[in-house]
């Protein structure tokens, strides 16, 4: 090749102008003389130089200039919070009990009994109830107190055979009313009014205990524990219909958000009705429930009347049932209800999740529309809203929806509200819910901000090529601290406080995780980069290596003609 | 006066609606031919909510999703354009609505933001882009800085605002947007009808976008009476001239084709006329058409929404002794200039119209329009050329003042000094004037590079019967190579020029958008380079390392060498190889 043509004219040149005996021979062919020790060194001072050139300064160049930013993160305390081993939630309960007609010692007995019938009952640690006395301002002034879960008031009523609870609807108060006989003395070890109590209080706390172990139980973090006193255990020991349906609850609900968009739709196919008193519907049936919620969420309510809404043209057309004389919708069609591609039913604009109650008015030739077998004229989409069929009283098509009218449908939206944000069923109480609520959604934002923590280790180890931008590394100390106090609150009993933080460890986790320009590098494959590199380092790299490589050859024969001389 | 009669009509369905509630919904359609078998059809839907239930989120007639987006940018007043083709003045006279709801060809957006400072109104303006993007399925969120301007008199808000000191106007456009279905369907969602009842339902993207000029408008504004109670007001239209041939051609088979021998109307007076040979003569009288023929549908009864308000919701201009056939049930209503007739539909009955043929008669004057203009880029070469633009006021009598605003794109440097102007009467004579003879206001905001576009606004006036040609040179910009987009050979699209003439009720027009070609390179460049430099470098790096590395000795030292090495070590092997082989087999 060229090279080779080039050594034939130079060496004629190297001949000509040398003074070297360098005869040239037509007949007899002489292979050259050994070459001298200078130039075998020139040579290897030579490529030694550019090997040097490219080790000393071309590499750290290039890797200074390709490499990308990766903040330093906390892998294994994130790895930790994960699987759990940094925090183990507890939801120790503290709930005072009021003795107005009790005196001191034969108030604190009850409450001692108590506590001892409560702890034997509890077979999951984690959740636990503590009794204290009303006057008992607790052992530390320093620290702040803890909430109280539940006010226990024991109230004197005459004419009584056996104790009574009430639980009192607006507040977080049970009454129980017990006769002056039941009063334990000083003296007994398991009186019957402390069983009462304990078992009250118990059965008023199933439902929370159940939902929160199926929490933990559902994260892998707190559910691999296998103690005996792990959320598996109790989960074990509910009857398996509470279960089922503590599961199915928890399926339907939203994921927290710090803002839930609420978008209620009157739907009707025909051009009537085309008006509703939604202002008052809103103001009376919705507001006060928000309102109630306010410690927890945010709320915005947005409302809308769309005009010939028809069904998709593959959701099944109602059935007429001659039995029950109604146009009826098989239980599974409901999924295929809503139609989504015309039905203006897009998200609200801002952060957070919409939750999203239609209310169908049928038109009159398809009325009364109901859901077959079960007749129900409502149901919920799990974590998207609610559904109300709305069928006139009289077969007349409704010109406007007045407030009555909407009574039945608002009534069943605000309870289609509370189950897709999670609230227990039981109790009726609306206090006493929304104070489960509170553990129950710090405790799941806690493990869920924990578990991105986990996410995001796993996903800066396995991809060694993304940046972490230093917001990143930000994000996750904010993560971290926070999760921290949200635990420290938890164990202390301080529920708002811990809702509060895992509140913001959760946000700042998500931000984490979905920092934009973590993304950009994932579109920039290896084969580009050999598609740059090659046409340089191929024509540069291959002499290069060849000649390091007979240099090296070179030396290890020079080395084992020393070794055998 | 007549085309006056046609916008007083226009606007006495716009404006009916102030006078007859608060919170309504109004539609109307209005039909006129126009020469050379075009029909222009203008469709209308108004709505109101009250101010109070838009800020509360109640919405009725008002779309939520657009509540929501004007709510979440902060936006007070919006208007939105889409726009194909190009309005032929020339032979349809002046624009529908004078221009005010038809957009420059593309997308054109304009907006007036209540915000603190100019900063956070333009922070909220890119949230209302990137929303109406999603809305609308339009690339609605390519309108950057580079593409936003700040008009300062060229628009005036429509609606009635408390505090005007906060509101900021912003205006954007894309010449370059296609308008298609994707973006009716959406626009149709927003109609408290749909597309399903009232005039609405005649909307069919098949033949809107079949039409030889088309216009969609949304306009969104808060109108306050005296009694102090607000509403706020959406105002949709869509605005088509329509070939009534070409749409009359039915879908299954749309080519057109030659008029059989038979029916062609021939001039028999020619001596070459034969039976192979025709001199075709002009129709005289006015071709048939009817809604369901034009539109491929009927209307589909009236939206129940708009049941009592007293206008007809279809309107015809024709004039009255032109034979129209309705559809029964419909009630007919003569408007006194002659030409209108306005039917009033019933819900839940389709109505068509039926024109027949009929032997011309007097046709709907249409009136002369108040300026004409025309721009177009001149010049040739791929570094510099000019614009010209050129203002015609057909009026004998008065001038006419109006102001021109334009907005370039970075990559085409104006020189604003070359601004030359020339004037030419009726007699035709060409008189070079200095520009400054026109031009009274000048409003020029120069462009930074990959920052904002240049915005030149001029309050102008031209004398009666003449026309002024303004013309300047720029420079064309080179882009950097991954500026370009993906049809970069197309050419840049240049915004059109939006013309405000007059003041209280003013009239606009929009010139046509311009095609900029700019020097394009090869796209395959970086590569090229990253080959060719490699190779340079390879070679010059190749040819010192091996001088420097390589072993000098002479031919017959080197062929000796490699007797030895080479060919004595491979001629060694094969003979290995050979003994090898044999003696396996010798020893099989």
């Amino acid at each position: 090749m060229s090279t080779k043509n080039e050594d034939l004219s130079s060496s004629q040149t190297v001949s000509a102008h040398s003074d070297h005996i360098m005869t040239v021979s037509t007949t007899s062919q002489r292979p050259p003389p050994p070459e001298k020790p200078e130039a075998i060194r020139t040579r290897f001072k030579v490529i030694a130089a550019f090997w040097a050139v490219i080790i000393f300064l071309g590499f750290p160049i290039w890797w200074k200039t390709t490499s990308i930013y990766r903040a330093s993160l906390p892998i294994p305390d994130m790895i930790d919070w994960a699987d759990g081993k940094t925090c183990r939630p507890v939801f120790p309960l503290e709930i005072r009990v009021e003795t107005p007609f009790l005196p001191e010692p034969e108030a604190q007995h009850l409450v001692r009994t108590t506590q001892h019938t409560l702890d034997d009952l509890n077979e999951f640690s984690a959740h636990h109830l503590r009794l204290k006395l009303s006057n008992d301002n607790g052992d530390d002034p320093l620290q702040e107190p803890a909430d109280t879960a539940l006010t226990v008031r024991l109230l004197l009523q005459e004419d009584l055979v056996n104790p009574k609870s009430e639980l009192q609807h607006d507040t977080t108060q049970l009454d129980v009313y017990y006769t002056p006989s039941q009063v334990p003395p000083l003296s007994s070890v398991n009186p019957p009014l402390s069983a009462y109590i304990a078992g009250e209080l118990q059965q008023l706390f199933t439902e929370e205990k159940a939902i929160i172990a199926q929490i933990l139980s559902d994260s892998p973090a707190t559910g691999a524990a296998a103690t005996s006193q792990s959320p598996s255990a109790m989960l074990s020991s509910i009857s398996p219909q509470l279960a089922e349906s503590i599961a199915k609850r928890l399926r339907r609900s939203m994921k927290y958000a710090d803002t839930y968009h609420l978008a209620f739709s009157l739907f009707t196919p025909g051009a009537e009705p085309s008006s509703w008193d939604i202002q008052a519907a809103v103001h009376e049936y919705i507001v006060p429930l928000l309102q109630a919620f306010s410690p927890i969420s945010n709320f915005t309510v947005d409302t809308q009347v769309q005009l010939y809404a028809t069904f998709a043209p593959t959701a099944p057309a109602p059935e007429y049932d001659e039995e029950h004389a109604a146009w009826t919708l098989k239980p599974e069609d409901l999924s295929a209800f809503i139609n989504a591609a015309e039905w203006p039913l897009s998200p609200s604009i801002g952060p957070g999740p919409t939750i999203n109650f239609i209310l169908y008015v049928p038109e009159a030739a398809q009325s009364p529309l109901v859901v077959k077998d079960s007749l129900a004229t409502s149901w919920v989409v799990p974590q998207w809203g609610g559904v109300f069929l709305l069928n006139p009283a009289n077969s007349t098509q409704l010109r406007h929806l007045s407030r009555e009218d909407l009574q039945t449908a608002f009534l069943t939206f605000s309870h289609q509200l509370l189950t897709l944000l999670g609230a227990p069923a039981t109790p009726a109480a609306l206090p006493f819910r929304l104070q489960t609520l509170t553990r129950i959604r710090a405790a799941s934002l806690l493990l869920s901000a924990s578990s991105t923590m986990g996410s995001l280790a796993r996903l800066t180890e396995s991809l060694p090529s993304i940046p972490i931008p230093a917001t990143v590394a930000t994000s996750v100390a904010t993560t971290l601290s926070h999760l921290t106090s949200a635990c420290e609150h938890l164990r202390r009993g301080r529920f708002q406080a811990a809702l509060a933080d895992a509140r913001v460890a959760e946000t700042a986790a998500e931000r984490s995780f979905f920092e934009k320009s973590m993304v950009g590098q994932m579109y920039f494959p290896d084969e580009h980069k050999v598609a740059v590199y090659l046409p340089l380092l191929g024509p540069i790299g291959v002499p290069l290596i060849v000649g390091l490589l007979k240099e090296v050859k070179k030396a290890i024969a020079l080395r084992k003609a020393r070794q055998v001389s | 006066m007549t085309v006056r009669s046609l916008f007083s009509l226009l606007f006495l369905a716009a404006f009916a609606s102030f006078a007859s509630a608060t919170s309504d919904y109004h539609e109307s359609l209005v039909l006129q031919p126009l020469p050379q078998s075009a029909l222009l059809a203008s469709f209308n839907f108004q709505s109101n909510d009250s101010q109070e239930s838009f800020d509360e989120r109640h919405f009725r007639y008002f779309p939520r999703a657009l509540g929501q987006i004007l709510r979440h940018a902060n936006t007070k007043e919006l208007h939105l354009r889409f726009t194909t083709g190009r309005w032929d003045a020339e032979s349809w006279g002046p624009r529908p609505w004078n221009g005010t709801k038809e957009g420059g060809t593309g997308v054109e957006l304009w907006a007036w933001i209540d915000a603190v400072d100019d900063e956070a109104a333009f922070a909220k303006w890119i949230t209302l882009t990137q929303s109406l993007s999603g809305l609308f399925c339009a690339s609605l969120n390519f309108i950057d800085s580079t593409r936003t301007t700040r008009p300062v008199a060229s628009f005036e808000p429509a609606g009635t605002h408390a505090a005007l000191d906060n509101l900021h106007l912003l205006h954007g456009t894309l010449p370059g947007e296609v308008v298609c279905t994707e973006n009716l369907t959406p626009f149709l969602k927003l109609l408290p009808c749909k597309g399903k009842a009232g005039v609405a339902s005649l909307l069919d993207g098949h033949k809107l976008f079949d039409a030889s000029w088309q216009s969609m408008s949304v306009d969104v504004r808060p109108i306050c009476t005296e009694t102090s109670d607000c509403v706020v007001q959406i105002d949709q239209s869509v605005d088509i001239v329509l070939d009534i041939d070409r749409s009359k051609r039915p879908r299954d088979n749309p080519i057109p084709r030659p008029v059989p021998n038979e029916q062609l109307v021939c001039d028999t007076s020619k001596p070459y006329h034969s039976d192979d040979t025709c001199y075709p003569l002009e129709s005289t009288s006015e071709k048939a058409w009817g809604l369901s023929e034009v539109f491929g549908r009927s209307i589909s009864g009236s939206c129940p929404l708009t049941e009592g308000s007293a206008d007809g919701a279809v309107c015809l201009r024709v004039p009255h002794e032109r034979e129209v056939h309705a559809s029964p049930g419909a009630v007919e209503a003569r408007k006194a200039d002659g030409y209108t007739r306005c039917f009033t539909l019933e819900s839940s009955t389709p109505f068509d119209l039926m024109i027949p043929e009929q032997q011309a008669t007097a046709q709907v004057p249409l009136d002369e329009p108040v300026l004409r203009a025309e721009r177009t880029i001149v010049g040739h070469g791929q570094e510099r050329g000019g614009m010209r633009i050129i203002f015609d006021n057909p009026s004998a009598t008065n001038a006419v003042d109006f102001i021109y605003f334009e907005t370039l794109p970075w990559f085409l440097r104006p020189y604003v000094h070359t601004l030359q102007a020339t004037i030419t009467g009726r007699d035709g004579l060409r008189r070079q004037v200095p520009a400054s003879q026109f031009i009274k206001e000048t409003f020029y905001r120069p462009a930074i590079d990959r920052e904002r576009g240049t915005q030149l606004e001029l309050a102008l006036s031209v004398p009666a019967a003449s026309t002024v040609t303004l013309t300047y040179d720029f420079e064309k910009a080179i882009l950097r190579y991954t500026e370009y987009p993906p049809d970069a050979n197309r050419g840049f699209n240049v915004a059109p020029a939006v013309i405000k003439v007059g003041g209280e009720h003013p009239i606009y027009l929009r010139t046509t958008s311009l095609l900029l070609p700019l020097p394009t390179p090869d796209f395959s460049m970086p590569y090229n380079v990253i080959i060719l430099t490699s190779t340079v470098i390879a070679l010059a790096f190749g040819s010192i390392f091996n001088l420097l590395v390589r072993r000098f000795v002479t031919a017959e030292e080197a062929s000796a060498m490699r007797a030895q090495t080479l060919k004595s070590r491979l001629g060694g092997k094969i003979v290995a190889l050979r003994d090898k082989i044999r003696g396996k087999s010798k020893t099989e």
